[in-house]
């Protein structure tokens, strides 16, 4: 070979190499959907729910759902199966038909699309946590008739689905446009797909966890010699509380109103439950008002008063209560709060801010946001001509709410924390020595029809981010000032949260100082609007920074809402958090003490933090907010019968990866055509082999004896070991 | 190991230590030495040490079949019902399975 020629060579493996070798070959063949988010398993006493896939994923040819007919087309005449169905939120009603006709059907990869916002979306269940309902509840998912509150529920969340379900949200509609680019040059022949390179998905969220709860708790706890894989963890998280005045033992004579909220939300999807309507708007309006309450009655006045108001924020709501149930258990044994516990009968009033969102888009136009109180059954001898001690205070909070705010007595009770109590202190609530009160927006059926789904976000609530400064950077305009300016009107969703607040606070005021609140401290519209920004647009905010642990350098790094769902007990997620270091910046007492002061023991009662404060420069907090375990009673009974449905046993299963991918798979033809080059080139490649041993002897001079070979039948295999 | 090259009363002592270990509950070995020692109990020509070798391959056989049989019966027996054994099922498993029952 002369020198040139060796040139040409090294010059065109070298080019070879250098246009290849940058991109592996997997990257070549794969385009990795990026953003989307999967729905999961999740178990309970008795079943297993959610979606998996087989641990190398679910594979299926792309095809584009747009009406009934596609689905029928998938489900009997596709060929070229399995499929994997592109559907759009709108048309997800579509994917019921593909759950009971599964065989053909490989995954489904949903995606929302602005312009094409569907008229509801939830997947609770008609009835949500009707398992974990008190006596009395008539609202039942299997039977019809009587009362439905999630009535365009499709249950799914609390069901077995097939197939895998991702999610893709309309930040990442770009993925979608991959996805169509590619089915409308593979896959646009439908009748005509069987042997040709297809436009394919390939969906992995193998899961662990399986059967229920019983089981995956007990594989988990199994330590084998060499297996010691987790499979699913306790759904839970942190509850929140805050006392008007400070518990400690000597003071555990005072009264209580107990006045609570649900933190979380949930959805199909891994962490995507935004729950705007569903909690939020209730989480904002405790915070709000709990902050104007404590201007309102300064901490200083305590020993004038023997009512306290005790605020909390339940975790875990969405999946059979799990943050009431354990409050309401560790008050029937008297362990909750830690510092000072509650008896069941000191409890006099419990006022639940329930699900209060739904009905704010409908009133879109109007300067009004009604309100229903459900009041279950009160026992004949604690209604008296209305001097109830409910019906007064339901009587004060519509004077101070400008608006009657009906009571709605006698009716089926909307699902709730007051379940719990009713089903776990059913001794005091049923003789009511704790009377019990919900406000909610609805009557018979939820007016938010995306009730714990990924879609429940800040447009459902009409709410839009005004982005007011504050004055001094410290405080915050008041809602009359903010009206007489123009920045905002009575029609926006944080002036109607701000007067409920507001209403809250003064009504409670009355309730502890026992005449009508006269002075003109409210809630602020523009501290609702910055609070709704922090839980629904951007953690990274004014208030969430300021409310951070002073530790904690620069700002956090998040480009979203915090995530509603409670996750699990192992881990601790940040909206309780969030919440709990808010209630304490906008209640507590500002001390100035340094940060190595700070963390001195307090007064009893109390807790000190060190946050961050307005200004960044730190602030020590001393406040009477806390937090406690919010893990169902379940997990914590030794020898608890899972099956036994007392309390929630809900659990989460252990995954390892989440992921999805776009590709064009291979026709069947070239697997054919390398399958028969395998055989024929076996098939030539023995008779050689027969040919060259036959013929040996023209090829080789001296042959050697076949004798020792063929001696016995092991020593081919035994000559190998030295001997 | 060429068998062929060794002497016969080293064949018959190397088929009677893998008759001995197999009796360690190692009923592979016995396999192995059915296998091994077969033609030289069966086939080959009578030699002294042959009935000995036949002997104790006859026994290597007969345990691993039996071995075979309780094995075999086991497995099936377990496969088939370890999901219906719950607790039980799990709690004689080395691995359990991910992802299912």
């Amino acid at each position: 070979m002369s020198l040139k020629n060796i040139y040409l060579l090294v010059t065109i493996i070298l080019l070879i190499f250098k246009g290849y070798s940058c991109e592996r070959l997997h990257e070549l063949i794969y385009s990795s959907i990026e953003g989307s988010a999967a729905c999961f398993r999740r178990l309970n006493g008795t079943h297993q729910t959610g979606c998996s896939t087989s641990d190398k994923g679910a594979v299926g040819v792309v095809h584009f759902v747009q009406d009934h007919d596609d689905v029928l087309w998938l489900a009997t005449n596709a060929s070229a199966g399995p499929y994997m169905a592109v559907v759009s939120t709108s048309k997800f009603g579509l994917v019921e038909f593909l759950i009971d006709h599964p065989t053909n059907i490989a995954g489904v990869l949903t995606y929302e699309n602005a312009s094409d916002i569907p008229s509801f979306f939830t997947h609770d269940t008609r009835c949500p946590n009707e398992f974990s309902s008190a006596d009395g509840n008539q609202c039942s998912s299997s039977k019809e008739g009587g009362v439905v509150w999630n009535e365009k529920g499709t249950g799914l969340l609390k069901r077995e689905i097939p197939f895998p379900i991702f999610f893709i949200p309309e930040s990442r509609y770009e993925e979608i446009e991959k996805i169509s680019h590619c089915f409308g040059r593979f896959n646009y022949d439908k009748n005509n797909q069987r042997g040709r390179s297809l436009c394919s998905i390939q969906l992995n969220s193998f899961m662990f966890a399986a059967i229920n709860t019983e089981v995956c708790m007990r594989r988990s706890a199994t330590s084998t010699i060499v297996t010691t894989t987790k499979v699913c963890d306790p759904l839970g998280d942190q509850n929140v509380y805050y006392s008007l005045f400070p518990r400690t033992k000597e003071s555990k004579k005072q009264s209580i109103t107990l006045v609570t909220a649900r933190i979380d939300s949930a959805s199909l999807f891994d962490g995507v439950s935004p729950g705007a309507a569903s909690s939020v708007v209730g989480l904002v309006t405790l915070i709000s008002a709990a902050a104007a309450l404590a201007q309102l009655i300064p901490v200083s006045k305590s020993n004038l008063y023997d009512t306290n108001i005790l605020w909390t924020l339940f975790n875990g709501e969405a999946f059979d209560y799990i943050g009431s149930q354990r409050v309401a258990y560790d008050i029937k044994r008297g362990v909750w709060p830690p510092n000072a516990p509650l008896a069941p009968t000191d409890v006099k009033l419990h006022v639940e801010i329930g699900q209060i969102g739904g009905s704010l888009s409908d009133y879109v136009n109007e300067n009004i946001w009604p309100l229903n109180a459900f009041v279950p059954t009160l026992a004949p001898s604690t209604i008296n001509d209305g001097e109830n001690d409910i019906q007064i205070f339901l009587k004060q909070l519509s004077n101070a709410y400008n608006m009657t705010i009906p009571g709605i007595f006698n009716g089926s009770l909307p699902p709730s924390s007051i379940h719990s109590f009713r089903r776990i202190l059913s001794n005091v609530t049923e003789t009511g020595e704790m009377l019990e009160m919900l406000l909610v927006d609805h009557k018979e059926t939820f007016t938010n029809v995306f009730y714990n789904s990924a879609l429940d976000n800040s447009d459902k609530i009409a709410y839009a981010y005004k982005n007011i400064s504050m004055i001094n950077n410290v405080t915050f305009i008041s809602t009359a000032e903010l009206i007489a300016d123009g920045l905002m009107k009575e029609t926006d969703t944080q002036v109607k949260i701000s007067r409920l607040a507001t209403a809250l606070a003064h009504a409670l005021y009355q309730r502890v100082v026992g005449e009508a609140y006269t002075g003109n401290i409210t809630v602020s519209a523009h501290l609702v609007d910055e609070m709704l920004y922090c839980f629904l647009k951007n953690e990274t905010c004014k208030l969430l920074s300021a409310a951070e642990f002073g530790g904690n350098e620069g700002p956090r790094e998040g480009a979203g809402p915090a995530p509603l769902y409670v996750g699990v007990t192992s881990w601790n997620t940040v909206a309780p958090v969030f919440a709990g270091h808010l209630l304490a910046l906008l209640t507590g007492t500002q001390l100035s003490l340094n940060k190595s002061q700070c963390e001195t023991k307090p007064e009893s009662g109390y807790t000190r933090l060190w946050l961050k404060g307005w200004n960044h420069s730190g602030v020590c907090i001393e406040t009477t907010m806390n937090f406690s375990q919010a893990l169902s009673p379940a997990f914590i009974i030794s020898d608890y019968d899972f099956k036994s449905g007392t309390y929630s046993t809900w659990t989460e299963s252990v995954w390892q990866t989440m992921w999805a991918r776009v590709f064009v798979s291979a026709s069947g033809g070239s697997a054919c055509v390398a399958a028969a080059t395998g055989a024929v080139s076996t098939l030539i490649a023995a008779l050689l082999t027969f040919w060259l041993r036959r013929h040996s002897s023209l090829i080789f001079v001296d042959p050697p004896s076949a004798t020792i070979v063929v001696d016995d039948a092991a020593s081919g295999i035994l000559r190998s070991v030295n001997c | 190991m060429d068998l062929s090259k060794l002497p016969n009363d080293m064949k018959l002592q190397l088929c009677k230590s893998y008759f001995k270990v197999g009796c360690l509950f190692l009923p592979f070995v016995w396999a192995v030495n059915v296998c091994w020692f077969f033609r030289d109990a069966f086939i080959k020509p009578a030699y002294d040490e042959q009935k000995l070798i036949k002997k104790f391959v006859i026994m290597s056989a007969i345990g691993a079949f039996v071995w075979a049989v309780i094995l075999v019966t086991w497995i099936t027996v377990y496969q088939t019902n370890r999901v219906s054994w719950g607790a039980t099922g799990d709690a004689l498993s080395f691995i359990v399975p991910l992802g299912r029952a």
